[in-house]
């Protein structure tokens, strides 16, 4: 590991300080992923600041009738606490299928966001990869792809997000509120929050520099009834997903009164299936419109030579997590 | 002789060294404090094929506690290879920076020595490294023209292959495959070296010191006796200690520049590049069966690679040879040089993958016969080794089908895939058999006896290594059954090359060999306290009346245990027989294993504990061949792109399923004079083929491809003649 300087900031305004002093300080959360890509020599900051200590650990109900997850909550906390199970279950249900207990009690609300691709060619330093260092190549596009996006990908950056969390927070919808370096706050909407690869691979979000995370604003709940967070992987636990959905649904006298829907896996950003949602609004729950949800939800993939499977796992997923919401709650 | 029934041999005693482990009390290699200590960090090379030609190490060498950094340009000579692609055994040198050549990727190209570990791998990075760059060749597909037949092994055929398969009424003609996989033991490879005074003494996790030590003279051109190890304990090797690893060398060459003890741990990462690994075998089967299932033929082609400089086989035909009562029989291997790091053995090599292919084969053969595949293993069962043309000592395959069918309830299979089904569920019954070699091996073993106020205790001392499998305990147990005395007053010294030789650990000998050893020890030390009193041999005494008798409070013997004649007329095999229990999910591809039953077969049970744990630990990672284990090749560069535990997936405990181990109560006295059989490998031997059989069964896909994994299975197409 490359020396560094560790900064313990007391407040928000010293660490934004100490962010604002030094354009190569990073922000420390739980450290789960920035300190192995340290490591690895792949994030190189000459500082950390240390903001796991800050008082942005509350979880509290919200003036939108919705609860607020502070950042530096741990995804243990927040997906265990008794609002959450209760209002977001779908929430908790993606979040705990991450990773490992130790992680999670470690990780928290704003590093999970802020997490980075699980690309292989990123975390090898002798390889091409255009999110690492810019102008040197997508090792991946040309490369092993099995793993990589079938939206919205492009000849710069083929990766897609790892967060299982962030595809429940894409269903449910979502605010992400930052403070700015110069002291202000500001909110982002959370579809706006990751960006696609563009011609900055090595943007993840749309965050600017020195902006600090405090919150996640949820909306009053509505899919506490029926829900179900479907993630395919490798092995039972301790896995990144192949392809995942949140499937969130509100029923009203038989008939879905909105649903919320994204996939993990697939993207270079939680892939929310607005289409879709908007599809099922007014449908009744059944097979064939689950089936018709999900040819909708694939119509525009466009996988790469190693990941053709994620097409048609992809569809049976939807409609296995559909199916499971609304049975769950039936 | 007086058996101390609480803790003599075949009763399941706790480990004698459980509580030094568990409360960190037992030393691994790199938890020795020595004086003056250095740390060293290896440096790999980022291409797969080429030369240096130009390597700066100025940068690293001005920060701050870096003492030196060893190169091509300022290494020292060592040993040569007799010839230019020797076979890689255990005793084969491993030279470092000997050249600018580079012929794989994450060859070691420098190593930094500083005074903390930090600081070595924060320099490690500094140091800047031009190549010339050749093609590499990294795909065994498009190199098959290059296919050779290792030294090592003749292609074997017995009658006549192609009248066979003309005769059978039914044949089944597939490829199977397997990837490379890692042997990963949990505790990283580690070595604390000293070299002084033209004398080496080191810390080094190794398997087996004897050919250790000669591997590491024969490098530094040395005499053996000036190298001494020390491994108390091992936290797994899987085969990959079973040789030297350069890092070892690395760290010796440094000690030896420096004048300072160093200290080496080679990364997760580079235990990927640089400590061996399983090769990728594609397995050509063919098989021929007469309608009432006697086969007529069987043949098993395999196709692996290896390193351009060296070269390592995995024997996967030869459990094709010899499992199964066949007039014709064909086994080949071939080998395709690539630039990759030499494969080496992984945990029962040849049989872990060659069972796979054999026993998938099997099943697949036992579907088109619409035969109950254990009553085909049965038709076909043979007392006499067909590939040694010599009987087995014993073999009680068919006792472990049959019992294993009773205990996992196999009459509820149905024949027909697809059918069992519980919602989204297909369920799946699979079976396979298991044999794998139980070698024994020439040991030697020192026993001093100490006698205070009317209590005998013992240590006994052998160059035997404990690679986590209970070899303290084992051998504590034996001394204790032949001295007829406690298992507590038994001091087992084990893990230090100056003791007397045994075989090492590996190649599931250990347990046979320490404990006939040690054995031997015991009974020469009676014997001669009973000479000296002119008493009969078999004279009834105990230990303590012995030494009284001589009047002695202190007493040494040494003995030596070897195959006997008999052992040599015969083929000596541990055999079993897998059952297991899969649940298919209809859509997404993922499954479970829901219950696997092992009925094993392996001569005297030396402690029915840590025989289980080696069952269980060899269930699991035959379960991970199947799950997920797999190191992917990057086909542009040629470098391993699974590169840490977090992409090498192997099993979670949420994997596994519910598991029933059954031994079956065995005394093999052919095999050795305590009846003791190995177990360690015979645990992972078909465990993937009884997985596969299962989620065909569940499914009617065949997967010969392993691992199984979602995407795969989704992929996968249902046989054609599967309903
Ligand atoms: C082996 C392994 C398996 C895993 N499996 C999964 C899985 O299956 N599913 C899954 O979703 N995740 C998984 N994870 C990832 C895990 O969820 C993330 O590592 C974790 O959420 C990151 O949170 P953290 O607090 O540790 O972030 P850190 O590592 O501390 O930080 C991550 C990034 O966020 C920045 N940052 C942190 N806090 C703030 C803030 N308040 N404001 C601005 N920037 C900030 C940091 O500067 C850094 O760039 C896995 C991780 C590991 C190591
Ligand atoms: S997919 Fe993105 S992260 Fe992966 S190699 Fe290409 S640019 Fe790098």
């Amino acid at each position: 590991m490359r020396p560094f300087v560790y900064t313990q900031a007391q407040n928000p305004q010293e660490a934004l300080s100490a962010a604002t002093a030094n354009e190569t300080a990073k922000y420390l959360g739980g450290g789960t992923n920035l300190i192995d890509l340290m490591k690895e020599d792949v994030e190189r900051p000459t500082e950390l600041i240390e903001v796991a200590d800050l008082k942005f650990n509350e979880i509290k109900p919200n003036s939108r009738g919705g609860f607020t997850l502070g950042a530096m909550a741990n995804n243990s906390d927040t997906a265990n606490h008794p609002d959450i199970r209760k209002n977001y279950p779908l929430l908790s249900m993606a979040m705990l299928s991450a990773a490992t207990a130790q992680i999670r009690n470690m990780a928290t609300n704003g590093g999970n966001l802020l997490q980075r691709t699980r690309c292989p060619y990123f975390y090898e330093t002798s390889m091409p990869c255009n999110k690492r260092e810019t102008g040197t190549g997508c090792g991946a596009r040309n490369g092993m792809n099995a793993l990589h996006a079938i939206f919205g990908w492009n000849d710069h950056c083929v990766a897609v997000h790892p967060s299982d969390m962030c595809v429940a927070l894409a269903a449910i919808g979502a605010n992400v509120q930052v403070q700015q370096a110069n002291g202000q706050l500001r909110t982002i909407d959370f579809s706006d929050f990751h960006r696609l690869p563009g011609d900055r691979p090595e943007k993840d979000t749309n965050l600017q520099p020195g902006e600090l995370i405090t919150a996640i604003e949820l909306p009053k709940p509505v899919f506490s009834d029926h829900y179900y967070y479907l993630k395919i992987r490798e092995r039972s636990s301790y896995a990144f997903a192949l392809i995942s959905v949140a499937a969130g649904l509100q029923m009203q006298s038989g008939t879905i009164a909105n649903a919320g829907l994204a996939m993990g896996g697939v993207a270079h950003k939680p892939w929310k299936l607005t289409d879709v949602e908007k599809y099922l609004k007014g449908k009744k729950p059944s097979q064939s419109t689950f089936e018709e949800a999900a040819e909708l939800a694939m119509k525009d993939a466009k996988p790469l030579e190693d990941n053709k499977y994620k097409v048609e796992m992809g569809k049976k997923a939807i409609v296995r997590a559909l199916t499971q919401a609304y049975e769950r709650g039936a | 002789m007086k058996t101390v029934k609480a803790s003599g041999i075949g009763n399941p005693i706790d480990r004698v060294e459980g509580h030094l482990k568990v409360t960190g009390r037992a030393k691994y290699a790199s938890e020795f404090s020595v004086k003056n200590l250095v740390y060293a960090q290896g440096v790999n090379s980022t291409i797969a094929k080429g030369r240096i030609t130009s390597i700066d190490t100025s940068e690293a060498e001005k920060q701050k506690g870096v003492l030196k950094v060893i190169t091509y340009k300022n290494a020292e000579k060592q040993g040569t290879f007799d010839k230019e692609m020797p076979s890689f055994g255990l005793t084969t040198i491993a030279p470092v920076f000997q050249s600018r050549e580079v012929f794989y990727y994450g060859q070691y190209i420098a190593c930094v020595v500083a005074e903390t570990l930090e600081q070595a791998q924060y320099a490690s990075r500094l140091i800047k490294v031009t190549y010339e760059e050749e093609i590499p060749d990294i795909h065994l597909e498009k190199n098959k023209d290059k296919a050779y037949k290792p030294d090592d092994q003749a292609d074997y055929s017995r009658g006549d292959m192609k009248a066979g398969m003309q005769e059978a009424d039914v044949t089944v003609e597939q490829t199977y495959t397997t990837p490379n996989e890692h042997q990963h033991p949990m505790e990283l490879h580690a070595a604390i070296v000293s070299w002084k005074n033209g004398k080496v003494k080191m810390y080094a996790n190794q398997q087996i010191l004897e050919q250790a030590t000669t591997a590491i003279a024969d490098t530094f051109m040395i005499p053996k006796e000036n190298v001494q190890i020390i491994t108390p304990y091992i936290g797994g090797g899987f085969g990959s200690k079973l040789r030297v690893q350069r890092h070892v060398i690395m760290a010796t060459m440094a000690s030896k520049m420096i004048g300072r003890p160093v200290q080496i741990t080679v990364t997760r990462q580079q235990m990927f590049t640089n400590t061996t690994y399983r090769q990728f075998d594609e397995q050509r089967m063919r098989l021929g069966a007469k309608n009432d299932g006697s086969l007529t033929a069987l043949a098993h082609h395999t196709t692996s690679h290896t390193a351009k400089n060296l070269q390592y086989y995995e024997a996967c035909g030869t459990v094709s040879k010899m499992l199964y009562k066949t007039p014709n029989n064909e086994v080949t291997h071939r080998l395709v040089p690539l630039n990759m790091q030499c494969p080496a053995s992984m945990r029962a090599p040849g049989e872990a993958t060659g069972s796979f292919a054999l026993e998938s084969a099997m099943d697949e053969l036992a579907w088109k016969l619409k035969m109950d595949p254990i009553e085909l293993r049965i038709k076909n069962d043979t007392q006499i080794d067909l590939g040694a043309d010599k009987p087995f000592s014993s073999r009680l395959l068919i006792e472990c089908l049959r019992i294993g069918v009773d205990k996992f309830g196999w009459e509820k299979r149905k024949m027909e895939p697809g059918t069992n089904k519980d919602g989204n569920w297909l369920i799946g019954y699979g079976v396979s058999a298991a044999s794998r070699r139980a070698p024994y091996m020439k040991t030697s073993a020192k026993v001093i006896l100490k006698l205070k106020e009317g209590t005998v205790n013992a240590n006994v001392q052998m160059d035997a290594t404990d690679i986590g499998t209970g070899t303290y305990t084992i051998v504590a147990q034996t001394v204790s059954e032949y001295l007829g005395i406690p298992v507590e007053n038994v001091k087992v010294e084990i893990g230090d090359s100056e003791f007397p030789v045994t075989p090492g650990s590996g190649g599931s000998w250990g347990a046979a060999s320490y404990c006939n050893g040690a054995r031997k020890a015991c009974e020469n030390a009676i014997a001669e306290l009973k000479k000296k009193q002119n008493m009969a041999e078999d004279e009834e005494v105990a230990i303590v009346d012995l030494l009284e008798r001589n009047n002695l409070s202190t007493f040494e013997a040494e003995g030596t245990a070897e195959p006997s004649e008999e052992y040599k007329k015969h083929s000596v095999f541990s055999f079993g027989a897998n059952f297991t229990e899969v649940w298919v999910d209809k859509d997404t591809g993922m499954y479970r294993i829901k219950r696997m039953v092992n009925v094993g077969s392996a001569g005297k049970i030396l402690n029915p504990k840590t025989a289980y744990g080696q069952i269980i630990g060899g269930l699991t990672m035959g379960a991970g061949m199947v799950i997920a284990e797999q190191t992917k090749v990057e086909p542009n560069y040629g470098n391993f792109i699974t590169r840490t535990l977090a992409d090498y997936h192997v099993p979670v405990n949420l994997d596994m399923a519910n598991i029933e181990v059954v031994f079956l109560p065995e005394e093999d006295k052919i095999a050795n004079e305590m009846g003791v059989k190995g177990i360690g490998e015979l645990g992972i031997t078909s465990v993937a083929a009884s997985i596969a059989n299962a989620i065909f069964n569940a499914t009617g896909k065949r997967m010969r491809d392993l691992p199984i994994t979602p995407e795969k299975l989704i992929a996968a197409e249902i046989e054609s003649d599967v309903m």
